[in-house]
C-alpha cells in the first residue's frame, strides 16, 4: 500500500511540477471561463431548443459539471496518456519491474496519478464556476450543493473511466501511440454520437438524465416538447433565447449506481490489463527487413580499424539547406506505422472524390490530424532524442535546421492535400488554394512553437485535437484552413498568426539553444 | 568554474569527480552552454561572439548522446555532416571511409535503433570526425566500448592528436594516463592542477607508500590514511596509500597518475 501511494504521489508531482502542466491549467481556466457564455454572446454551450436555463447555482454548477467532463474527456486522455511510456524512457520502469509491486496495483497506481491530475483540472474548473457564479447570477441565492453534487456524479466517474483508459491504452497499444491517439479521437467522436442516443449505457459524460430533466422543465413551463439538445460551443447569429428555471436534479440510488458502475469498469480494464502488460520487458522495436543482413548476423564486438584523417577523402563547405530538408521529410515519412500511409492515401481518394466542401471541411483536416505523430515532435525531437548536442553545436543551427523542419512539415502536408489543391486550381480558386498552404504552415508552426515553449509534445497533440474537432463541429474561429470561406480577410489574420508563431519559434529556439 | 586555461596541440586529458564541471566546460568550448562570465578565444578570435567560427573544426562526442533510431548510419551521419555545413562530392566516400574505420560497413544499412551502445558510441566517434576537425572534444569516450576497442580508440586518439587540439574527459585514469600529453585535474568548478603528467605526478612523489597489513588491521587502518589500492591475500591484504609520512613497515612506490589525482582531489579544493 506504501508503494502503491509514494507512486502516485511522485508521479503525480512530477506531472504537475512542469511548464506544459501549468499552460494547461491556463487553457482549462479559460475554457471553464467560456463554459458559461456572457450575456449577449453568440454561442451557447448547452441550451434546450431555443430555451435556455437562467444563471442560478444549479444552471451554472451543472452545465460547468457537464461541459468538464466533455473537455476532460476530449484533451484528458491526451494529456495523460504517456504515464507509463515515462517509466520505460527513463528506465525507471526496469527498477519497478525488479521490486515486488504487482502489475494490477502498479496500473492501479498509474491510473490514480491520472485520475489526480485531472482532478486538478476539475478544480480549477469548480472554482471558476463559482467565480462566475458570483459574478453572473444576479440576485439567486448561492446553494454549494448544486456544485458539488454535479461534479462529483457527473465529472468525476467520466474522469476517473478517462484515467484508467489511457493506461489500459498503454498496455496493449505501448508500441503503436499513433494508433492510440488517432483511435481516441475516432472513440470519442462515437462516443458523442451515442450519447445523443440517451442509452444510459453509454453516457460516458453523465448528463443523459440531467437533459432529459430540462426537457420536461421546458415541456412543462411553455407546454413544448423539444427533441433538440445542443451541447457543446453552437455559433450562430444572435437569437431571442427564452428562459426557464433549473433547479437540478434528483440523484436517485440507480443514476448514481450507474456512475459508481463507470469506476467500476474502469477498474476492470486495468484489472484485465494488467494480465497483459509488459513489466517493461519490451522487446527490441524496430524490425530488420528481410532482404537485409540481421542483426544478429553481425559480430557486434568488431574493434575500430584505424582511421588516418589524412587520408579520408576530401570535403568542401557545403551549407545548403536540402540535405535538412531531405533528411527530415525521410524521418517524418518513416516514423508512425506504415499502413498509416495506407490510411493517409484512403484519405487522398477521399480528396479527390468527396464534395469539395466535405473534402475541405471534414476530410482536409482529420487526414492532417494523422499526422499528429510526426508534427508533434518536429522539434523537439532533437532534445527527446539527445541529438542537440549534435545540433546545437552545428554551423548555424537556428537559420538552417529549424526552417528546414518547418519546410519539411509544411510539404508533407501539403503533398497530403494535393488532391484538394490540384482541383481547386482546376476550377482556377486561388483563395482557398491560398488558405490550405497557410494552414499547413499555421499548424505546422503552431506544432514547432508549443513543441519548444512546453518542451514536449503533449500540449500541442492536446490542442491540435481540439481544434480538429472543433473543425468538424464548424466552430468558425478554430477553422485555421479556411474551410468556411471567411474571405480573404480571414486570409490576412491567419497570414499574420503564422508571421507571429514563426517569430516566436525563432526566439524560443534562440532562447533554448542559449540555455542547454 | 573560476579559471584560465591554454591548449594547444595535442592532448588535454580532464579529470575530476563527478560535479566537478568536466562536461560543463566540455559543452561550453563545445559552444552548446553558456558561461555566466569569462571568455573562451580560439586563436584569438571570442568564440562566445563568434560561435560558427569553432563550429566549422569541431568534432565533438558528447558523453550522453542519442541518435534518430529510424535512420540508418549513412543517413545519421549525411545529416550531421549537413549540420556541420560540410558536403561536396566525395561526402558519400569520407562517410563509407569513416563507417570502414569504425567498423560499421556491415551494419550501415540497419536502423540505428537496432545497434548496441558501443555501436552507437562508435557513430558518435565517426560523426566527430567527419568535418576535418582541428579541435576534438571528446566526454567519456569509452563508455559502452570493451578493453580491446579502448585500446584502438586511445590509438586513434593519438594518431589525431598530431594535427589537432584534442580534449579528453574521463573517469578511467588509465585512459587519460596513456595518452594525454597535459592533465587537468577539476573540482566542484575549479582547476586544481594543469601540466604534463610528470609535473602533475611530482606533487604526490614522495608520498605514496605500499605496506602489508593483517586483515583484520585494514578497517582501522583505512580511517587513518587514504588508500588508493588493495588486494587481498590469504591472511594478509596489500595496501597501497598516500601519506605525508612514511608508516612502519612500509615501502616507498613509484607514483602514479592515478595516485595524484586521489591526493588532489581529496586534499584541494
Amino acid at each position: 500500500m506504501e508503494q502503491f501511494y509514494k507512486i502516485v504521489r511522485f508521479d503525480y508531482l512530477q506531472r504537475t511540477r512542469s511548464y506544459a502542466f501549468l499552460v494547461t491549467l491556463a487553457i482549462s481556466l479559460y475554457a471553464a471561463y467560456s463554459f458559461i457564455p456572457a450575456p449577449g454572446s453568440n454561442y451557447t454551450t448547452l441550451r434546450i431548443g431555443d430555451y435556455l436555463g437562467v444563471q442560478n447555482s444549479a444552471w451554472i454548477g451543472y452545465v460547468t459539471a457537464m461541459m468538464s467532463s466533455v473537455f476532460l474527456t476530449m484533451i484528458g486522455f491526451y494529456l495523460v496518456n504517456s504515464n507509463i511510456k515515462k517509466d520505460v524512457d527513463t528506465g525507471v520502469g526496469m527498477i519497478i519491474a525488479t521490486t515486488s509491486i504487482s502489475n494490477f496495483h502498479y496500473l492501479l497506481a498509474k491510473a490514480w496519478s491520472n485520475f489526480m491530475v485531472l482532478l486538478t483540472i476539475t478544480g480549477i474548473v469548480f472554482i471558476m464556476g463559482v467565480a462566475l457564479f458570483f459574478a453572473r447570477s444576479h440576485g439567486y441565492p448561492f446553494e454549494i450543493m448544486q456544485f458539488i453534487l454535479p461534479y462529483l456524479f457527473i465529472t468525476v466517474p467520466t474522469i476517473f473511466f478517462i484515467a484508467a483508459l489511457a493506461v489500459v491504452a498503454e498496455v496493449f497499444l505501448y508500441r503503436y501511440t499513433v494508433i492510440m491517439n488517432v483511435g481516441f479521437f475516432f472513440f470519442f467522436i462515437a462516443t458523442s454520437v451515442l450519447q445523443t442516443n440517451v442509452l444510459p449505457i453509454f453516457d460516458l459524460f453523465g448528463f443523459a438524465q440531467v437533459t432529459a430533466h430540462m426537457q420536461d422543465i421546458v415541456a412543462s413551463q411553455y407546454h413544448q416538447k423539444i427533441n433538440t439538445v445542443s451541447m457543446g460551443f453552437v455559433f450562430d447569429q444572435k437569437k431571442a433565447f427564452h428562459f426557464f428555471v433549473f433547479e437540478g436534479i434528483r440523484w436517485s440510488l440507480s443514476t448514481v449506481l450507474v456512475r459508481i458502475s463507470l469506476i467500476l469498469f474502469g477498474l476492470v480494464i486495468v484489472f484485465i490489463s494488467s494480465k497483459f502488460f509488459h513489466r517493461f520487458d519490451i522487446k527490441e522495436r524496430y524490425k530488420v527487413k528481410k532482404k537485409t543482413k540481421s542483426l544478429e548476423s553481425i559480430p557486434q564486438a568488431r574493434i575500430l580499424n584505424e582511421i588516418r584523417l589524412s587520408a579520408l577523402p576530401a570535403i568542401t563547405p557545403s551549407y545548403k539547406i536540402m540535405p535538412f530538408i531531405k533528411t527530415e521529410l525521410l524521418m517524418l515519412i518513416r516514423k508512425g506505422p506504415r499502413w498509416l500511409w495506407v490510411i493517409n492515401l484512403g484519405g487522398m481518394i477521399a480528396l479527390i472524390f468527396a464534395p469539395i466542401p466535405a473534402a475541405h471541411q471534414i476530410v482536409l483536416p482529420i487526414l492532417w490530424f494523422l499526422q499528429v505523430g510526426r508534427l508533434s515532435d518536429l522539434a523537439t525531437k532533437e532534445k527527446t532524442n539527445r541529438i542537440h548536442y549534435f545540433s546545437y553545436a552545428s554551423y548555424k543551427p537556428l537559420t538552417r535546421l529549424l526552417p528546414a523542419q518547418i519546410v519539411a512539415g509544411i510539404v508533407l502536408l501539403l503533398v497530403l492535400a494535393a488532391p484538394l489543391l490540384i482541383r481547386y486550381l482546376v476550377e482556377i480558386q486561388f483563395l482557398p488554394v491560398m488558405s490550405i498552404i497557410m494552414g499547413g504552415a499555421f499548424i505546422v508552426l503552431f506544432a514547432v512553437a508549443f513543441g519548444i515553449l512546453s518542451g514536449g509534445k503533449k500540449l500541442f497533440e492536446i490542442l491540435f485535437f481540439l481544434f480538429t474537432y472543433s473543425n468538424i463541429e464548424l466552430v468558425p474561429y478554430a477553422d485555421y484552413f479556411g474551410g468556411m470561406n471567411h474571405g480573404p480577410r480571414y486570409t490576412e489574420l491567419i497570414f499574420g498568426l503564422i508571421a507571429f508563431l514563426a517569430f516566436v519559434s525563432f526566439m524560443l529556439r534562440k532562447r533554448e539553444m542559449a540555455r542547454v | 568554474m573560476d579559471y584560465s586555461v591554454t591548449i594547444e596541440n595535442g592532448i588535454l586529458g580532464l579529470l575530476g569527480p563527478n560535479g566537478a564541471g568536466k562536461s560543463t566546460l566540455m559543452k561550453i568550448i563545445a559552444t552548446i552552454s553558456q558561461p555566466t562570465t569569462g571568455t573562451i578565444e580560439l586563436d584569438g578570435h571570442d568564440i562566445l561572439k563568434d560561435p560558427d567560427y569553432i563550429r566549422k573544426i569541431l568534432g565533438y562526442l558528447p558523453q550522453d548522446f542519442g541518435v534518430y533510431a529510424n535512420l540508418n548510419a549513412y543517413e545519421f551521419l549525411e545529416y550531421i555532416a549537413a549540420m556541420k555545413g560540410v558536403g561536396g562530392p566525395n561526402l558519400r566516400q569520407r562517410v563509407e571511409a569513416l563507417l570502414e574505420g569504425v567498423n560499421l560497413t556491415d551494419s550501415a544499412k540497419l536502423p540505428i535503433g537496432t545497434y548496441s551502445g558501443g555501436m552507437k558510441q562508435r557513430i558518435g566517434i565517426a560523426q566527430a570526425l567527419l568535418n576535418d576537425p582541428k579541435i576534438l572534444i571528446f566526454d567519456e569516450p569509452t563508455v559502452g566500448l570493451d578493453p580491446e576497442e579502448r585500446m584502438r580508440f586511445r590509438n586513434l586518439i593519438s594518431d589525431l592528436a598530431e594535427n589537432c587540439i584534442i580534449i579528453l574527459s574521463s573517469h578511467i585514469v588509465s585512459d587519460i594516463e596513456t595518452i594525454a600529453d597535459e592533465v587537468a585535474i577539476m573540482k566542484s568548478g575549479t582547476l586544481l592542477t594543469k601540466g604534463t603528467q610528470a609535473e602533475v605526478i611530482k606533487q604526490v612523489q614522495g608520498k605514496v607508500f605500499e605496506i602489508y597489513l593483517d586483515n583484520a588491521d585494514l578497517t582501522d587502518f583505512k580511517a587513518k590514511h587514504m588508500v588508493v589500492n588493495t588486494t587481498r591475500q590469504k591472511d594478509t591484504v596489500w595496501v597501497r596509500f598516500i601519506s605525508e609520512n612514511p608508516v612502519k613497515g612500509s615501502t616507498e612506490a613509484l607514483a602514479l597518475l592515478e595516485d595524484a589525482y586521489l591526493y588532489l582531489t581529496h586534499n584541494k579544493g
